[in-house]
């Protein structure tokens, strides 16, 4: 399991599992309420969601599913939602491939990594090959 | 001055006190020692038996209260499934589509489109208007809360599908912060007409009827007997 440094100060909101649809669109509509809850405005409420939709779909078409830690944290002077998506699925081999625009290994579209990126403030990404992939992204107001 | 003991068949009664607990210990709560002798040591029997009734009622309580237990979670695993049979039944909607006017098809979205419903959704529309004819359908989304990358492309196949049957589709109902948000996603729906109300695509569905009207009708003069039937 790949795992972030934890060198930001954070309180746990929930911890969730994504093995199905069905989870993708409940942890979903969870994100957005306490997004909601902190005050963001329906752009940034959209956005996050939008962009863990990516995460959860990514996690369960290529990952069979995976872990989801929701988190709220001091970062730079802002009060920001973090959203940790861990998988132990097959990895990435070539980050730089999979982040950039129109790359899918499938039959997707190939923005959903790079999309996510745009879509937040903070967007990273840790994986290896036969371990998995964890994306940790932060959205502040 | 000692007092005498008075106890008459001790080892007996030691030896049924012993049986006695070991039938409670295997579970028979009807077990007692009932003596019917009064000496000094009835009084310890008659103690014991008081114990064996106190520990009954005991686990008589704690029984009644762990079939409570079982009774409620039976009942929260039931609703827990109506639940998920309601999501499921939610998520299975049939797609409704509607020929509103002439030469007009309605398809309005309502929750999460996921890769099944979309499918549905697809298999309902491309087959209307192969029944009505219609050559406008005007798919609303303005009851879809997220639209990421994936339903994106099922929209854009819904849409390259429907062409594909002559049938221009029009999607209406993008609010501004999902428009921003396909922005930033980066993904590319210029070849698609899109208007931001079902209201305004129903007005632009009409102007389109009637120049199409308009067009039949100038073929109609123009060269009368093009169309045999
Ligand atoms: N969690 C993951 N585990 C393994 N591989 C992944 C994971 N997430 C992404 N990938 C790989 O990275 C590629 C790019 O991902 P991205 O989300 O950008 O596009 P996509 O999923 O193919 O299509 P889209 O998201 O646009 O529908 C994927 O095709 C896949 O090969
Ligand atoms: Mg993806």
């Amino acid at each position: 399991m790949l795992e972030f440094g934890n060198e930001i100060k954070c309180e746990l909101l929930g911890k969730f599992i994504i093995e199905n649809e069905y989870d993708i669109v409940t942890v979903r509509q969870t994100i957005r309420q306490f997004a909601k809850d902190a005050g963001m405005g329906i752009v940034d409420q959209t956005r996050i969601t939008t962009a863990v939709s990516e995460l959860f779909r990514n996690m369960y078409n290529y990952a069979g599913g995976g872990e989801v830690l929701i988190e709220r944290g001091e970062v730079e002077n802002h009060n920001a939602l973090i959203v940790t998506c861990i998988d132990k699925g097959p990895g990435i081999e070539n980050l730089e491939l999979a982040m950039s625009d129109g790359f899918t290994s499938g039959m997707g579209m190939g923005y959903g990594l790079p999309g996510a990126k745009r879509l937040v403030d903070r967007f990273e990404i840790l994986s290896k090959v036969n371990e998995g992939t964890s994306v940790r992204i932060m959205k502040w107001k | 001055m000692s007092e005498s003991i008075n106890i008459t068949n001790i080892k007996d009664r030691i030896d049924r006190i012993e049986d006695i607990l070991a039938s409670v210990a295997a579970g028979d709560m009807e077990a007692r020692i009932q003596t019917e002798t009064e000496d000094d040591f009835s009084g310890i029997e008659a103690a014991i038996d008081l114990l064996i009734n106190d520990l009954t009622e005991e686990l008589r309580q704690r029984e009644k209260v762990q079939k409570e237990l079982e009774s409620k979670l039976e009942k929260i695993q039931e609703q827990q499934k109506t639940i998920l049979q309601q999501q499921e039944d939610l998520l299975e909607l049939s797609s409704p589509v509607s020929k509103v006017w002439d030469n007009i098809l309605i398809l309005p979205v309502i929750g999460t489109l996921d890769s099944q419903r979309t499918q549905v959704m697809m298999e309902n529309l491309l087959q209307k208007i192969v029944e009505t004819g219609c050559t406008i359908s005007i798919l609303d989304i303005t009851g879809v809360p997220t639209v990421d990358t994936q339903v994106a492309n099922h929209l854009l196949k819904t849409v390259t599908a429907a062409r594909l049957l002559g049938a221009e589709c029009i999607i209406s109902g993008i609010s501004p912060a999902i428009a921003q948000t396909i922005v930033h996603l980066g993904i590319d729906l210029s070849t698609i007409r899109t208007k931001a109300t079902l209201q305004d695509a129903m007005i632009f569905a009409m102007k389109q009827n009637k120049r199409d009207d308009e067009i039949r009708a100038l073929k109609n003069i123009v060269i009368p007997n093009e169309h045999a039937d």
